[in-house]
């Protein structure tokens, strides 16, 4: 049983962020506020087609530009072997490219508008490739390759945010070369179960690609070192794995890397590696520190967004309510590269409900767009969109409350998720009972709101890590962690190191150390960070402290046991007289002739079990009948985040979470034309919600203990994400009799279902 | 061809030359060296580089630094007096109005704009001020949170010069 939160002193403040007043000053400094003396700055020449052989490419007028120094082609860093596979080693396309915006070469100039001027003169020839944009397309055996099968299997991203996937082998090879992975699971007998059901719903769901859309576009600075080792300034969510990449690529040992994480500028999922491995072959190539840093609209052509599906679903029911049976085949549009979360969009589809009969088949398909990336809680909006519009829609034909039928229905711990394991204890039961308590759903009859509701989970990702602690001779602490600060982690951790080791917060510094200095985290993301490092930070503190207690013990001649840590002193329980301050310690443990060795607190964690999160939400919307505009009128999430231990940056990460929702709900889509060319390729036409277009968003914060989580608390990220474009989609069908199956429900799509009968 | 031009930037003259095509965000950022003026996109879509050019709000990339010779202009660096914060920075800071912190340069500066010209604005006509301005990470609630905050604090204490 853990504690209640009133016992801690630090745990559960609503304390400010400790970086924010460097955010507020401008202070913070981020990759492109970084400058080196001797810098070149690097600009890319991206395709202006989605599959195209590169015939040639005349860098002759850009090398005439003023200040523009050299000009790197495929041929350059690829020379020889098959073009790389995957987006961390393709730095540059060589002999084709496989989608719009992708990097052909790059320009290097003594500084930015001169290494911009000669990309725009760099002249590429072509020989056009058909294209292949639908992923459905893709899968037949007369598609365009992409690439010959290779590399199949591979869950880079997925396993970044850390969920865990498995299921039956389907042997791929026999599949069309665009198939690069398939996933199954059964359980039960399916047609029995729908034999059973006196309601079934069967539809196809369709989603599209949606970009993360940080603010800050990626960027890295690559130098070479006083030891010719190199250093790399980048802005990744997760820095050892940017740094591993990047050595393998270039070919040198991890050791020869230093990679410094800057402040990240946004990145939920999508920033893990991609210029570092180009920085640093230029900046090797020419002993030169070289910066490359993303336009928007490269970001937008050649970053890495989530993927788009194509999902089908069947599910049917008895008349009291009970789910006999789900079937599902996920399409999900893996890019030019393998590795998509339809896995976890799998796991989630068919693990929300109870049913005694399961059938799930997924495909990841390649296509003539870039590789798709993380993206908070990858897969699982997709699935939920699907599986909770389905659930909606039985729910009616039964003539049954859409809430009731999921509480009738939902996983609770103990029953079985798609890969067989059974689910630990979740909230999701807990969200559903308030969702039907609270009066935006309870008297939605009587306020007349048209109102949807949807729930979503997210697994929960682990990773082992480790932290450390000083604490210096003025009585201060310094702990360090290889982490990267997303969404204020660092702040929590320094919360949680106060509150264990019982320092006033103010006197904790918490730094993300480099790839050299710090002791080893993941990527932060799948809601990893709090739940993993933050069982480290708690033993490196305990450590700490019981370092700092045996010193004391041993010069105040008392029993350990006897001694207590009050206001950065440490004293005899109930001899306030017989005390010595931590400082005071610290300075006997890191002196000349000292005998104690230095206080240097160590935490490690490998957490396995892993705290599921969910969320659950209630849109309240009013449709316009003649254009099709949904306006959100009143917005609910219910999220179960184990235990608060900033409340108000449980609530940002919430709120902001469930603005993404909507944004995906509503507005957003990367558009490609039927050749491949993006669309979408600016932020005029890809649309990155405005204050004005985001309601106020009423939280409701469960907490119901992970086991394994620092004081009880889970992963907080990715759930709000999950089930917003659901509950849009159900409160649209509650307000129109319609359903509009895929994502975004733009004013085209919801008026198409009003007045052509299908959305 | 490079320009000379002269602008007031954070009170203190600075004189400099640049190119015609330099945009007055990339002046900022790598001339003068203040790099709390972000850059988020190509087409002014983003309010990143939002800074104050005599005396409103403008996006730094739609502003040539050429025109903007003669000017006086304020950067986020600038807004923070005598080592005390402004109350709109005290005001993010206080209410969570930033995550990864990118977008706050520019969302500051737009607040401080707003608040000029109306002291006790509605959340409809924050929401609105700010609406140049995207955030990807907070939702906006606690932006506009920070911001009454802010106009509530220089409401009770009015500050000498702002």
């Amino acid at each position: 049983m853990s504690a209640k939160v009133d016992e801690f002193t630090v745990v559960g403040k609503a304390v400010k962020r400790i970086e924010g007043d460097r955010k507020v000053t401008g202070a913070m400094r981020y990759v492109d506020d970084l400058s080196l003396p001797g810098m070149l700055s690097g600009r890319l020449v991206t395709s202006i087609y989605a599959h195209a052989e590169i015939v040639s490419i005349d860098a002759s007028a850009a090398l005439q530009v003023p200040g523009v120094i050299a000009v790197y082609t495929g041929k350059d860093v690829h020379p020889s072997g098959p073009e790389p596979d995957n987006r961390t080693g393709h730095m540059l396309a060589r002999d084709k490219v496989i989608y719009y915006g992708q990097a052909v070469a790059v320009v290097l100039g003594v500084n930015e508008a001169a290494a911009a001027e000669g990309a725009a003169l760099v002249e590429v020839e072509y020989r056009q490739l058909p294209a292949v944009v639908d992923p459905l397309e893709a899968m037949k055996p007369d598609a365009p390759v992409i690439r010959k099968k290779a590399n199949a299997g591979v869950w880079a991203d997925g396993a970044d945010h850390g969920a865990v996937v498995a299921g039956d082998d389907i042997d791929i090879s026999r599949l069309p070369d665009n198939i690069t992975n398939a996933v199954r699971f059964t359980r039960g007998d399916i047609e029995a179960g729908f034999a059973e059901a006196d309601a079934i719903v069967e539809r196809t769901y369709t989603t599209h690609w949606v970009h993360q859309s940080y603010i800050e576009t990626h960027g890295s600075l690559a130098a070479p070192d006083a030891l010719g080792n190199l250093t790399i300034y980048t802005t990744t969510q997760g820095q050892f794995g940017a740094r591993n990449g990047t050595a393998g690529v270039l070919g040198i040992p991890q050791n020869k890397i230093k990679l410094v994480g800057m402040e990240v500028g946004g990145g939920f999922g999508g920033k893990g590696i991609m210029l570092e491995p180009l920085a640093g072959w230029c900046a090797l190539r020419h002993n030169a520190p070289v910066k490359i840093i993303m336009t928007r609209s490269e970001e937008l052509s050649m970053g890495n967004p989530a993927p788009g599906s194509v999902i089908d679903i069947k599910i049917g029911a008895k008349a009291d309510g009970t789910i006999t049976a789900i079937q599902s085949r996920m399409v999900f549009d893996s890019g030019c590269y393998p590795g998509t979360p339809v896995g976890i969009a799998a796991m989630m589809a068919g693990g929300y409900y109870k049913t005694p009969n399961l059938s799930l088949l997924g495909y990841e398909v390649l296509t003539n767009k870039p590789g798709n990336g993380a993206y908070r809680a990858p897969g699982a909006p997709q699935a939920t969109f699907a599986i909770e519009q389905a659930v909606d829609e039985l729910a009616g034909k039964l003539g049954i409350d859409p809430v009731a039928f999921r509480l009738h229905n939902c996983s609770v711990e103990g029953d079985p998720q798609p890969t067989g394991a059974p689910w630990p204890r979740i909230g999701l039961k807990e969200i559903l009972e308030t969702i039907k308590e609270h009066p935006l759903w309870k008297n939605r009859h009587e306020h007349g709101k048209a109102v949807g509701v949807a729930i979503g989970g997210w697994p929960g990702g682990v990773e082992p890590c480790a932290a450390n602690i000083r604490v210096n001779t003025d009585g201060s602490m310094l702990l360090t962690l290889g982490s990267t600060d997303i969404t204020g982690t660092n702040t929590v951790m320094a919360m949680i190191a106060a509150e264990v080791f019982g320092m006033p917060l103010e006197k904790v510094k918490v730094q993300t150390g480099d790839t050299d200095t710090a002791p080893y985290a993941g990527f932060s993301g799948g809601s990893k960070v709090t739940y993993t490092v933050g069982p480290a930070v708690q033993r490196a503190a305990e450590d700490a402290r019981q370092q700092v207690m045996a010193i004391a013990a041993s010069e105040l001649e008392a029993s350990p046991d006897d001694l207590e840590i009050v206001d950065g002193v440490c004293r005899v329980k109930g001899a306030p007289d017989r005390e010595i301050s931590i400082a005071a310690i610290a300075q006997k443990s890191m002196t000349f002739g000292g005998k104690y060795e230095p206080v240097y607190g160590i935490g490690k964690s490998a957490v396995t079990d892993r705290a599921p999160g969910f969320s659950g939400q209630i849109a309240a919307v009013s449709v316009d009948e003649d254009t099709g505009q949904v306006k959100i009128e009143q917005y609910v999430t219910v999220q179960d985040v184990g235990r608060q231990l900033n409340p108000a940056m449980v609530e940002g990460q919430v709120i902001g979470g469930t603005a993404q929702a909507i944004g995906w709900g509503l507005w957003e889509s990367m558009h490609y034309a039927d050749d491949g060319q993006l669309i979408t390729s600016t932020l005029m036409d890809y649309n990155v919600p405005k204050s004005e277009q985001i309601p106020p968003i009423e939280t409701v914060i469960l907490e119901i203990p992970a086991p394994a989580g620092p004081f009880g608390a889970k992963g907080i990220g990715e759930p709000p994400i999950i089930p917003g474009a659901a509950a849009i989609a159900n409160a649209v069908a509650a307000a129109t009799g319609k359903r509009v199956t895929a994502m975004p429900l733009t004013a085209e799509r919801v008026s198409n279902a009003l007045h052509n009968g299908q959305g | 061809m490079a320009h000379k031009v002269s602008m007031t930037v954070n009170g203190v003259t600075r004189e400099s030359e640049v190119e015609p095509r330099t945009l007055l965000v990339h002046h900022i950022r790598e001339g003068l060296g203040l790099t709390g003026t972000h850059i988020g996109c190509d087409t002014s879509q983003c309010g990143a580089c939002t800074i104050i050019m005599n005396g409103k709000a403008v996006k730094s990339c739609t502003v040539l630094a050429v025109q903007a010779d003669g000017a006086d202009i304020m950067t986020i660096e600038g807004l923070a007096k005598d080592g005390q914060l402004h109350p709109i920075q005290e005001g993010f800071w206080e209410e969570h109005g930033l995550q990864c912190g990118f977008c706050t340069p520019g969302m500051i500066m737009s607040a401080y704009d707003l608040l000029q010209r109306n002291a006790s604005p509605s959340e409809a006509e924050i929401r609105h001020a700010i609406d140049g301005n995207l955030c990807r990470c907070t939702g906006y609630q606690h932006i506009v949170k920070s911001i009454q905050w802010a106009a509530n604090k220089m409401a009770s204490a009015p500050a000498g010069d702002d």
